[in-house]
């Protein structure tokens, strides 16, 4: 479709992308609301279901979700660090005028993000992992 | 470094043809740029800028729209209300010095710290951001004006009738007063039109708010001068971009509460009355999913300011530039996860709690780095102790100490503790007076020089700095221990003999001496200079491109628009100012008599369009004054004459776009300097128009995003959501209301096709007809709504029913005023097969409109049905 052209000829210059760099902490946003609001259903709607034995099910399943999270996010960071090519040149600057250095900053941040994700992502966990009862 | 990319053209990247409509050589060379400009081609292009930029004279300069001229006046207004707001904290102040003292009553008291909170908030924190970037993001990044002028005088004027109305009601002793946000049942159920002042008038300023992102947003992505790629902005450009995405997710939420609560305030519809089945804590989430955010949106324009002085005090670049753009990326992430850490004393579940508090400690990780960022650039620099420096290095030490409390009450137990205590008072306004007021004084000393051509005083701002920041730690810093002590907050007096009177008596004390400091500020700020001489061109020695600015002032904004190769151009590029002076760069002409800037590409800035923008105006006001009405007369329950405002702001905003915007020039490329040549029309996703579209529409989605959550809300927390022998919506009537709804998609759709395929008539017809369709779909959706006898005020199954069916309506009513504006321009010849551009903003508008009505079908008619 001619607005689909349009809009990854304006978004996205040869490999880099500005929106890239969201994807990592929008896993985590992701991630965040779904423990959130499946603990606050489950534990409103089935508060003794249980999985894996007796463990609660939303604990199990939140539990899931991060494996699942943390997959995705290490392989964007992966992908990031990749496109920072920090062993190539050392360079953590970029500070110049060069379509490298635009392409290695954008991979930069993304990795520092996919990075902070991933703390965020484990914090989020923490709870499930800790607190057994959902009162 | 000189013009490091200098040189042949890279290759074209791949996925990239060349620009349409480019043409010319780009980026330019040396030898183009040292080509000199003979004295009288310069002299009639400045005579000509000149003309094109001059603002009105006289009475008339009231109709400006220029981003110097509204920047000034909205901050300028922000900081009359921030100083109306601490005339409120004084005199509560004064109230709480003894105890038992009845200088004022329980009733006003509660006014006043009421209005004092959300004027702080609502009338100048956020307002102050936008105000500040209007004023100064135009000059970072090399650009004439924001690409909406018009606009942002829209913003400003919303603002200020907004804002005089919401302050003029504690005149009439008629102020809110159920606290800063609005808690209900004691807002719901209260009489008196205290709350709906409140609701009505902020939510107008809400709307500048959001149309301020919009304007900044678009401003950073598309209006950055050529060469200018994202590695390379200003890291204060990177914060606008990411502060505004913030806007546009947390403002909505609380739109869309407004919205909820107006309807239980006026027409009685149960949202929050646990009586009929609502729930008061869906305001509490609605507000708080808006007011955390808030705070960082607050927070990091402050901090974007210091990341501009910080390197020009340290003369040299910025440590860790990726750093601080993965701290305000990931600051604005996360700041989304915090909210229910206000709302950790209502019973939630610990389990939810959890999530809040892991969140609340992870987002110091983000804040944290950009502080050592700062601290870094600093002890590798050569630092001079700049006046605005002191004012960054005091401000963020407060913020820290704020910061350290905050980590303390994220950690539920402790929060218990001290919850609705003087020890949250002490918290809050350490982080913000530490996070935004003394940063925020600090950037207006150092741009002061850009703003007004003058300096401030160095003496009176160190007085000001000592007596503000100790003033500050006299008041607040006790607070601590007075929380600590027991003493809640909001309460009007207190017995003596707790051990909290010396306390109080020691806060009040400070308050006076950090009024005395701010008053000091103030003087500085306005007393005339006439006699005092023009300060130098860059007195501070930065290496941004503001600091280019023309002394004595030319309206113009930069003479001519510079090719970028450093993030500190005045720093790194060889003879950048006087080229940009001589007008060696490009649009250093305004041959056809026309307000321009460029508009480049997103990612790399390549020159794209010169956009026309708009000069000045009355029509922006009247259609403030008129928005002001729609809003203000509901607040006395005054229907007719709000109904009959709204519709006049809707004719003034159709009148606006059809003269003013995506007009048709007479040529369609325009030669904008060495040798380069660009389009004068586009349309689409390289149109700034359509980027303003898309950007609001974002924000729309997220308030309508709210309204769907508060029906799985009240299906969590309640047993009776739906009612057993409750009826639904007719899912016949509402699956041909969404029938009708996509057909009107379909027909905008084919309508801009089949105009691009060289037929605007049938077009027009087209649209006309997607027009009759979403008049259709609205007649379905209230049958359906109407059909099976759902009474609003009955329960709050039957009012958020009725209430997702009120939004998709108004929504579908818009949609058709926009299908036949479009249908007009094709017939009059405003869009023709080749300017289009109308047509791309009302599909755009349409994909949007496609998404609602689905969704409320889905929400309403069928989905209740099964739980």
């Amino acid at each position: 479709m001619a607005e689909r052209k349009q809009l990854h000829r304006e978004f996205s210059e040869e490999l880099s992308s500005l929106w890239r760099i969201a994807i990592a902490p929008s896993v985590w946003a992701i991630h965040f609301v779904a423990s959130y609001g499946l603990a606050a259903v489950w534990c409103a709607k089935w508060s003794d279901a249980t999985l894996l034995g007796d463990v609660s099910a939303w604990r199990v399943l939140i539990c899931g979700a991060s494996v699942v999270a943390l997959g995705i996010i290490g392989w964007i960071g992966w992908k990031a660090w990749r496109q920072w090519d920090f062993l190539e040149d050392w360079d953590y600057t970029h500070p110049l005028a060069t379509e490298e250095d635009r392409h290695e900053f954008l991979g930069h941040a993304a990795f520092l993000l996919a990075v902070l994700s991933a703390v965020g992502v484990i914090a989020t966990t923490l709870p499930a992992l800790l607190i057994s009862t959902c009162t | 470094m000189t013009d490091a990319a200098a040189g042949p053209r890279p290759a074209v990247p791949r996925g990239y043809d060349a620009d349409e409509g480019v043409t010319g050589p780009y980026p330019p060379t040396e030898e183009m740029l040292a080509e000199p400009i003979p004295e009288e081609v310069r002299q009639a292009q400045e005579d000509r800028l000149r003309e094109v930029w001059k603002e009105p004279p006289g009475w008339r300069y009231l109709s400006a729209v220029n981003n110097s001229e509204i920047g000034k006046w909205y901050s300028l207004t922000a900081f009359g209300f921030m100083l109306l707001a601490g005339i409120l904290a004084l005199v509560m102040r004064a109230q709480l010095a003894v105890p038992d003292n009845d200088l004022i009553s329980a009733n006003r008291y509660n006014q006043f710290f009421t209005m004092h909170g959300s004027a702080m908030m609502f009338l100048f924190a956020v307002p102050m951001f936008e105000a500040i970037s209007i004023l100064i993001l135009p000059a970072f990044l090399g650009a004439r004006d924001m690409p909406f002028p018009r606009l942002s005088a829209y913003g400003f004027w919303c603002f200020v009738i907004g804002g005089v109305f919401v302050m003029g009601s504690l005149l009439f002793d008629a102020a809110p007063d159920a606290g800063w946000f609005m808690y209900p049942p004691l807002s719901t159920k209260q009489g008196g039109i205290g709350a709906d002042i409140w609701l009505l008038g902020l939510s107008f300023i809400e709307v500048a708010s959001i149309a301020a992102a919009v304007e900044l947003i678009v401003g950073v992505l598309k209006c950055r001068p050529p060469g200018m790629r994202v590695n390379l902005m200003p890291l204060y450009a990177w914060y606008v971009l990411v502060v505004g995405g913030m806007i546009l997710f947390a403002f909505p939420p609380l739109i869309a509460g407004d919205f909820l609560f107006e309807l239980e305030r006026g027409f009685d519809w149960p949202f929050f009355d646990p009586e009929r089945g609502g729930d008061p804590l869906l305001w509490q989430h609605l507000f708080w999913i808006f007011g955390h955010p808030e705070v960082y949106i607050i927070f990091l324009p402050s901090i974007a300011i210091a990341a501009m002085v910080v390197p020009t005090a340290a003369g040299r670049p910025i440590v860790g530039y990726s750093w601080i753009v993965l701290s305000a990326v990931g600051t604005g992430f996360i700041s989304f996860g915090l909210w229910v850490h206000h709302m950790f004393t209502t019973g939630l579940p610990t389990i939810s709690l959890g999530f809040f508090s892991a969140a609340s400690e992870a987002v110091v990780i983000p804040t944290g780095i950009q502080l050592f960022a700062f601290v870094a650039t600093l002890m590798v620099g050569r630092v001079t102790l700049s006046l605005p420096l002191l004012w960054i290095a005091g401000g963020l030490a407060i913020f820290t100490a704020g910061g350290l409390t905050g980590v303390m009450v994220a950690i539920a137990p402790f929060d218990w503790q001290v919850h609705d205590t003087y020890f949250v008072v002490a918290h809050l306004h350490y982080t913000l007076f530490g996070g935004m007021v003394l940063p925020v004084i600090g950037g207006v000393t150092y741009f002061y020089p850009f703003f007004t051509k003058k300096q401030m005083s160095r003496r009176l701002g160190l007085w000001s700095f000592w007596l503000t920041v100790v003033g500050f730690n006299i008041t607040f810093l006790p607070m601590h221990l007075t929380g600590l002590w027991g003493m809640p907050r909001r309460v009007f007096t207190y017995p003596g003999g707790l051990g909290w009177d010396w306390l109080n008596l020691l806060s009040t004390a400070g308050s006076v001496i950090v009024a005395a400091g701010i008053l000091i500020f103030a003087w500085d700020l306005i007393r005339p200079k006439g006699r005092e001489p023009l300060t130098e061109r860059n007195p501070w020695g930065g290496g941004t491109l503001e600091w280019s600015h023309d002394v004595p002032e030319e309206k113009w904004g930069v003479r001519s628009v510079p090719y970028i190769t450093s993030r500190y151009p005045l720093w790194d590029q060889d003879k950048i100012v006087e080229r940009m002076d001589a007008g060696r760069y490009y649009l250093p002409d305004a041959e056809e008599g026309h307000r321009e800037t460029l508009v480049t590409s997103v990612i790399d800035a390549r020159p794209l369009q010169v956009l026309r923008v708009t000069g000045p105006a009355w029509i922006t006001m009247a259609a403030a004054a008129f928005t002001g009405g729609a809003f203000i007369f509901p607040t006395f329950h005054m229907y007719p004459p709000a109904i009959v405002s709204g519709a006049l702001a809707i004719l003034c905003v159709i009148y606006w776009l059809w003269t003013s915007t995506a007009q048709i020039p007479e040529k369609s490329t325009k030669d904008i300097g060495l040798g380069l040549s660009v389009p004068t029309y586009v349309s689409g996703p390289r149109a700034v128009g359509w980027w303003g579209m898309w950007i609001t529409m974002l924000g729309d989605s997220t308030a309508f995003a709210s309204l769907v959550f508060g029906v799985f809300f009240y299906w969590t927390a309640g047993t009776d959501f739906p009612p057993a022998d409750a009826a639904h919506v007719d899912w016949r009537w509402s699956l041909m209301a969404g029938a009708l709804g996509l057909a009107a998609w379909a027909a905008i759709l084919l309508a801009r096709t089949t105009n691009r395929g060289g037929r605007p008539l049938p077009a027009a017809a087209i649209a006309g007809a997607g027009a009759v369709a979403g008049a259709l779909a609205i007649w379905a959706f209230i049958t359906a709504l109407r059909l099976p006898g759902l009474n609003p005020t009955s329960h709050v199954y039957p009012a958020m029913m009725w209430a997702l069916g009120v939004w998709t309506i108004a929504h579908l009513g818009a949609g058709i005023i926009m299908l036949l504006y479009c249908a007009a321009a094709l017939i009059f010849g405003k869009a023709t097969p080749t300017h289009d551009a109308p047509m791309w903003n009302v599909s755009l508008y349409w994909h949007f409109m496609a998404l609602t009505v689905t969704v409320t079908v889905l929400v309403t008619a069928f989905l209740p049905r099964g739980l």
